[in-house]
């Protein structure tokens, strides 16, 4: 079946029945529509998203799965992160909704069609989506919550390990 | 509960509840005793695992995660290393493998005694659980001669397995799994057999066999409705393709279905453990020698693997970006679709009490939604 669908696309193999696909985004609905209809990659197992800050690209990579559970094709589509929308794909996987509704909390993806994309984990939150690169986990941290009385020197690691090295040292030297 | 208008009563079933699986909560509209809408909500266990494994180096990521899913955390040790070995072009040796598929299989069996405990105390029949727990400690008992840590093992490591075997770890295991063996005979009469069970069990839950491949239902749920998958046959990982086990399968599409293939997955687990036992090369390295910690970078390449868990199949995909920290890593459990997808379709029209009982014969695990 993989041999089929390389005569029509570009499909590389990237290692032991795991393929890989580059499309564009336009083409989405129209290329996983004809995979599902006319292949034996009828599930979609996962939707996988990589935030390349430094090409202000996120990539999607749709993870198909055969009927047979024997092989995985990695579908990747790019998109820019500013006004990042994709289509929806519930009308060919109803799967998809809870995975788009996660990546639109995470990295504010907007998926035209789903009109399911309320909070998933996170409540109220107004912040950076949270697993996009530029959201600082440990300003958040320190903004929102205190540090426990008693753990202050786990502040800097760097600090306590340079302490003890010098310590260790000093202890080798005989001081 | 009477309700003579028709009006919908909504209630909260968790987080906070005894029959709830974990940390999350389905939201129940409900007329009289039958749901007629449920939603189900997590995030009262978001520990942003992938967003703390982006800044972190390979040895740091690892002591994550074990701790994505509380009973299982050995098929994510695993999903974790292969990636890596399948980034950084890393093969190791036929011991470790065999290490490997032995710590999974005997992870697999514990899984499945927490389970039952889970799933019988959920029908209140409560001696099940005192059992299954008490034979589940006995594997926790080698797990922690063999690892060190009863629960979370920080075991199977990138380039093979951190320890050796203690003298005489494998006649120990031979021993628990003869016992084992017997103690199956017992569950079947307090708990497979049980005229209660089979009662709450048959005919509910009922998952629509026509969807289940094409919705990535995986495990029990598949093979419940008498679909054979398994990654271990259909995509072999490890040596799992020199064993010879059974896949069992049971075609009621409900709980008793999947309850029956638990079980005999239970049986298989022994039998992979003995051929494991016979076959395992008695000398290699169990470790291969890896880059320093620092230098230890992973190209600028992606992946995706899957191990069968104890209640179906396991992914991640994992990008590096040329550093020695993993760019991203995404985690899909079996529990996101069984979760949403299936379980607020599948509790439309079931009764209050079948709540808990569904939901644990779907294998949920919040963490693994909400990594």
């Amino acid at each position: 079946m993989i041999e089929f669908l390389k005569k029509h696309y570009e499909i590389v193999e990237k290692g032991s029945r795991l393929y890989k696909l580059q499309i564009e985004s336009d083409k989405l609905v129209e290329i996983l529509s004809y995979i599902s209809i006319n292949s034996n990659f009828i599930t979609l197992s996962q939707i996988a998203c990589t935030d390349w800050i430094e090409d202000e690209v996120f990539s999607l990579n749709y993870i198909l799965t055969t009927k047979e559970r024997d092989k995985n094709l990695m579908v990747e589509v790019r998109i820019g992160r500013v006004h990042c929308s994709l289509p929806t794909l519930l009308t060919l996987y109803p799967q998809a909704q809870v995975m788009e509704r996660d990546l639109h909390e995470m990295y504010g993806i907007n998926f035209r069609g789903n009109d399911t994309l309320y909070d998933f984990a996170l409540e109220n939150w107004n912040e950076i989506p949270p697993l996009r690169r530029e959201f600082d986990t440990l300003a958040y941290v320190n903004e929102h919550f205190d540090f426990r009385i008693g753990r202050e020197d786990n502040k800097d690691v760097k600090v306590e390990v340079k302490r003890r090295k010098a310590q260790a040292k000093e202890l080798k030297d005989g001081k | 509960m009477e309700n003579n208008d028709n009006q919908l009563i909504k209630i909260y079933h968790g987080p906070q509840h005894p029959g709830i699986t974990g940390n999350m909560s389905m939201e129940l509209d409900l007329l009289g005793e039958t749901i007629k809408e449920a939603r189900t909500h997590v995030g009262y266990l978001h520990r942003g695992f992938e967003k703390l494994i982006e800044r972190r180096t390979i040895i740091q990521a690892f002591t994550i995660v074990c701790r994505i899913c509380v009973p299982e955390p050995d098929p994510n040790e695993e999903n974790f290393a292969r990636a890596v070995e399948g980034l950084a072009g890393i093969e190791i040796s036929q011991r470790a493998k065999y290490i490997r598929v032995m710590v999974l299989e005997m992870a697999r069996l514990a899984a499945q005694m927490l389970w039952m405990g889970g799933q019988s105390g959920s029908i209140g029949l409560g001696v099940v659980g005192q059992w299954s727990v008490y034979d589940r400690d006995l594997i926790l008992d080698l797990f922690e001669e063999l690892t060190g840590g009863r629960v979370y093992h920080m075991y199977i490591y990138p380039g093979g397995v951190r320890r050796e075997l203690p003298n005489g770890f494998l006649e120990k295991l031979a021993q628990l799994l003869d016992y084992l063996e017997r103690r199956l005979l017992d569950y079947d009469g307090i708990f497979f057999e049980n005229s209660t069970f089979k009662k709450r069990a048959i005919g509910v839950g009922v998952v629509n066999r026509d969807e289940a491949l094409k919705n990535g239902y995986v495990g029990q749920v598949l093979r419940g409705c008498g679909i054979e998958r398994d990654v271990r046959r259909d995509n072999p990982y490890l040596v799992y393709d020199k064993l010879d086990f059974e896949i069992p399968t049971y075609e009621g599409c409900d709980v008793y279905s999947r309850a029956l293939v638990r079980r005999g997955e239970m049986v298989e687990s022994i039998k992979i453990l003995r051929q494991v036992i016979a076959q395992m090369p008695s000398e290699g390295a169990i470790m291969q020698k890896l880059p320093k910690h620092r230098k230890f970078k992973l190209p600028k390449e992606d992946i995706f693997v899957a191990t069968e868990s104890a209640r179906g199949e396991f992914g991640y995909y994992m990008a590096g970006d040329g550093s020695e920290f993993i760019r991203r890593m995404q985690v899909k459990g079996p529990s996101l679709i069984h979760g949403f997808t299936l379980l607020e379709n599948l509790l439309i029209d079931e009764e209050l009490s079948n709540v808990a009982l569904i939901m644990n014969s779907l294998g949920i695990c919040p963490p693994e939604m909400e990594r």
